[in-house]
């Protein structure tokens, strides 16, 4: 096990040196660059005077090397669309993500595993039908066309909550503490509701596949002859084994969910690592892009080593 | 004898000015928070790096000029500008120096005084090429900045010109060197510090969280007397959900309502609409060369009669309607009707498709087999760019498509991201192309735009003509304004014959803000120039109206 899980760690650490590369050399071929955005009175040998500055008007390769050995020294380099270092734009950033996808990821598992569950054992019922309808019109929304709907029903008319932004922007410095926190889980319910919605379907999909390859097994057959309780059965010995391949799913749920952050803060001004690639992809904001790529990788690598760590624990057979 | 400027009248109408301010403040006149849903973050708000209107927008709040631009927007001499920081200034007799008397009650931010010292920094910052400020080019005038004592700076010019005053005092924002002259100039794009202003307007700044917000807040002790509102905050927001937070009262501003929604607003509960004419005009330029080109001709376009016939194919009024309702505004030429030299009575051709068929039938452009016009097996097509920022020319890229289409020539519109679209411009890599102008007040942009010296700058599509070039010159060199416009009238005439655009409409941004906001007047140059002055009603406040100034619960 712990070699297989050294093996791991290498392979993880050439995926992101890999995506790094690529990253770094896409985003240059990309048209423009940091200083070439929109702005009517910024000439163009100003421009020139800032590539120079910042080393933008040299080769890739020579661009390349200077960034590797930066990153190297812990320096991610300069964020021109958040004016601010690298390291602090991300620093700021990533927790919001994570908290925001954490919750919509705990969420949408624990939804799904339920209404997954509840499918199979009332499989072909109208609990399944109705669900399953419902649950695949949310499975083929768009991402961004599903947080839109959300936003224009329940902050413009039904205005029960807030359109956007992580807090109020003008009143929750001067809330109490408890006032604080409620303005926070406030600004949370439509973004996490909209990214729990599109990801639920695929969790729920997965578990009822899971339960009916476990329902016939000779092990309930028996669990029942033993006279337990039919809630016992499904919930206490069908789901255990019925959650196995989950794990694997909430590995590899994760670079779904950061894919689905992009639009869902974009969307509700959130101001995490998809709106800030948003921003600095449109500015052509070259440090700042691929250091949002090369963290979302290591997020999606460390998720998978994570299920793949799981999965070896859970299932003797793995270990082997 | 040049004249000197001693500004009493207006020193005195500003001390009771500032008297009612404080009787107002007693009575509960001032309070309010603005929300400014924003779809950009501001490029920058350190005054030499600022080149968006977000940025503008703030500086004008936190810093100050030495003096305040008129709202006519007069740039010859010193006439209609008022004090600022400067209380008063006196021209030299041969007009090579101004002397600015700083007004000795005027404060930064954090309490120190405005010196004369502050102003030479400001200076220096703004020309010294290791900063690279997009102000510099505006500079070239300027020797240099002394301080004759602590509160007089004296601005030397290399020569005298009409516009010195307003290069001075208009294009140059003054910081302090005691808050910023520790920091080596290359550094300054990148510093902590200038992203944490320390100013002298009558707003000051308080955080800007890069991405998501920036807030300033009323400075009380302003020596201008504080601003009504208590705080502006400015939110980034996505351009999908602005609009649904305004219409929604989450937020209380917007710049550019889309123009074919503005009917929303007159029945929306919340939000009006607030139009802002801007000093900005939008056209359609034809590349007279073949694009990336700079010598070989373009097949279409060099031919003046082809440019003729397609601009009078355009019926420009109906697109206008069709676009902007009954708010638009017709372009007129090569300047905004904004433009102190702006004149009425110049007018490119009118619409006349006969004649437009008549054109391209006489330059071999003939109509073939299926409806499209060709010349020598060529056939009349081009690609017309735009940029993807502007919801307004991608609906007039449409538009210009169907009417070029009823006379024979097809355009293929590539709408592009702006990252895609400002390198194609600049290198001139593209047959026609939808673009707007946005000036200063000064003719002086007009050749930067359409002078044969802006090629290679913002004469991008490289228009040159040197009877335009000398009558700019001799516009921007006219110190008696009567002259000055008909010189600018002449060169406006002379591009408008030359057609190497087609003239679409003047910038006119159509804002959206809450129906609690009492607004002040708008100036050209920009909606916020009396932000200051916006108020809301007590009885009209909501929650964060009432906030006022307390400080953050820790």
């Amino acid at each position: 096990m712990r070699r297989h899980l050294v093996a791991r760690l290498w392979q993880s650490l050439i995926v992101v040196v890999l995506v790094t590369t690529i990253s770094f050399v896409i985003i240059r071929l990309a048209p423009g660059d940091p200083f070439s955005y929109d702005a009517g009175n910024l000439r163009p040998e100003i421009r020139d005077h800032w590539r120079e500055q910042f080393g933008y008007n040299q080769p890739v390769p020579v661009q390349f090397v200077h960034y590797v050995t930066s990153v190297l020294r812990g320096q991610f380099g300069y964020s021109f669309a958040m004016h601010e270092s690298v390291s602090k734009a991300l620093a700021e950033a990533v927790p919001r993500t994570l908290l925001l996808g954490g919750v919509a990821l705990g969420l949408s598992f624990l939804f799904g595993v339920v209404v997954g569950v509840l499918q199979a054992v009332g499989r072909g019922g109208w609990f399944d039908r109705i669900s399953t309808s419902t649950l695949v019109v949310l499975y083929s929304l768009p991402d961004f066309w599903g947080a839109l709907l959300i936003l224009l029903i329940f902050a413009y008319w039904w205005p029960i909550l807030p359109a956007g932004n992580i807090v109020d922007s003008t009143l929750h410095d001067y809330l109490s503490g408890w006032g604080r926190i409620a303005d926070r889980l406030k600004h949370l319910v439509l973004p996490v509701s909209a990214l729990t919605l599109l990801t639920t379907a695929g969790v729920a999909r997965f578990q009822r596949a899971a339960m009916l390859d476990v329902l016939p097994a000779d092990y309930i057959r028996t669990a029942r002859a033993k006279g337990l309780t039919e809630r016992e059965v499904i919930w206490k010995h069908a789901l255990r084994t019925a959650l196995t391949p989950m794990v694997t799913l909430l590995g590899l749920a994760l670079p779904g969910l950061l894919g689905g952050t992009l639009f869902i803060e974009s969307v509700f001004s959130w101001p995490g690592m998809g709106q800030l690639a948003a921003a600095a992809i449109s500015r052509r904001d070259y440090d700042l892009v691929t250091a949002v790529v090369v963290v979302g990788s290591v997020i999606v690598v460390i998720g998978n080593l994570i299920a793949d760590v799981l999965h070896m624990a859970i299932d003797p057979r793995v270990r082997e | 004898m040049r004249k000197s400027f001693f500004l009493v009248a207006a020193f005195s109408a500003f001390a009771a000015c500032s008297s009612k301010e404080g009787s107002q403040s007693a009575a509960g006149a001032t309070g309010g928070t603005l929300i400014f849903a924003s779809s950009s973050d501001a490029d920058a708000i350190f005054p030499p790096f600022v080149t968006d209107i977000t940025g503008r927008m703030l500086e004008d709040q936190i810093f100050d000029r030495l003096a305040e631009i008129g709202p006519d927007l007069r740039t010859v001499g010193d006439q209609g500008f008022s004090p600022r920081l400067a209380q008063k200034w006196v021209w030299a007799p041969d007009s090579l120096s101004i002397a600015f008397s700083i007004d000795p009650r005027a404060r930064w931010h954090d309490g120190k005084p405005v010196t004369a010292a502050d102003v030479r920094y400001s200076f220096k910052t703004y020309v010294d090429p290791k900063v690279g400020s997009p102000v510099a080019p505006t500079l070239t005038n300027l020797d240099s900045v002394s301080v004759r004592d602590s509160l007089t700076a004296v601005a030397w010019f290399k020569k005298r010109t009409p516009e010195q005053f307003y290069d001075v005092a208009y294009q140059v924002v003054i910081f302090p060197e005691h808050v910023y002259g520790n920091i080596p100039p290359e550094q300054l794009h990148t510093s902590d510090a200038t992203r944490k202003l320390v100013g002298s307007g009558r707003f000051r700044f308080v955080k800007w969280d890069a991405g998501s917000r920036i807030e300033i807040v009323s400075d009380t002790a302003n020596f201008r007397g504080r601003a009504k509102l208590d705080r502006v905050i400015v939110v980034k927001t996505d351009p999908a959900t602005e609009k649904a937070q305004l219409l929604s009262g989450q937020a209380d501003f917007m710049e550019a309502f889309p123009p074919d929604q503005i009917a929303k607003l007159d029945s929306n509960a919340f939000a009006r609409a607030l139009a802002f004419p801007q000093l900005g005009y939008t056209f359609m330029a034809m590349n007279v060369f073949t694009p990336k080109s700079k010598t070989v001709p373009h097949p279409i376009f060099s031919d003046i009669r082809v440019r003729r016939a397609l601009s009078m194919s355009v019926d420009r009024v109906a697109m206008l309607r069709n676009v902007f309702g009954e708010r638009g505004r017709l372009a007129h030429g090569p300047f905004p009707m904004t433009l102190g030299v702006a004149d009425s009575t110049i007018h490119p051709a009118g619409y006349d498709t006969t004649a437009a068929k008549a054109m391209l039938d006489s330059s071999g452009w003939r109509v073939g087999p299926n409806g499209m016009r060709a010349k020598n097996g060529r056939p009349l097509r081009f690609t017309l760019i735009s940029a993807t920022s502007s919801i307004t020319r991608g609906l007039y890229g449409v538009l210009l498509q169907e009417q070029f289409r009823k006379i024979g020539a097809q355009v293929d519109f590539d709408n592009l991201d702006p990252q895609a679209y400002l390198p194609r411009m600049f290198a001139g890599d593209f047959d026609a192309i939808l673009g707007s102008y946005g000036t200063d007040p000064s003719v002086t942009g007009t050749k930067q735009n359409w002078g044969t010296a802006g090629i290679g700058g913002q004469n991008f599509f490289r228009y040159s003509n040197h009877t335009v070039d000398a009558l700019l010159d001799s516009a921007t060199s006219a110190f008696d304004p009567a002259k000055m416009k008909t010189y600018s009238s002449r060169a406006f005439q002379t591009i408008i014959d030359d057609i190497p655009a087609i003239w679409l409409y003047d910038l006119l941004v159509v804002n959206a803000v809450n129906r609690r906001f009492d607004t002040a007047p708008t100036r050209a140059d920009g909606w916020w120039a009396n932000l200051a002055d916006w108020s809301v009603a007590p009885n009209k406040r909501i929650d964060r109206d009432r906030i006022g100034l307390a400080q953050p619960k820790p």
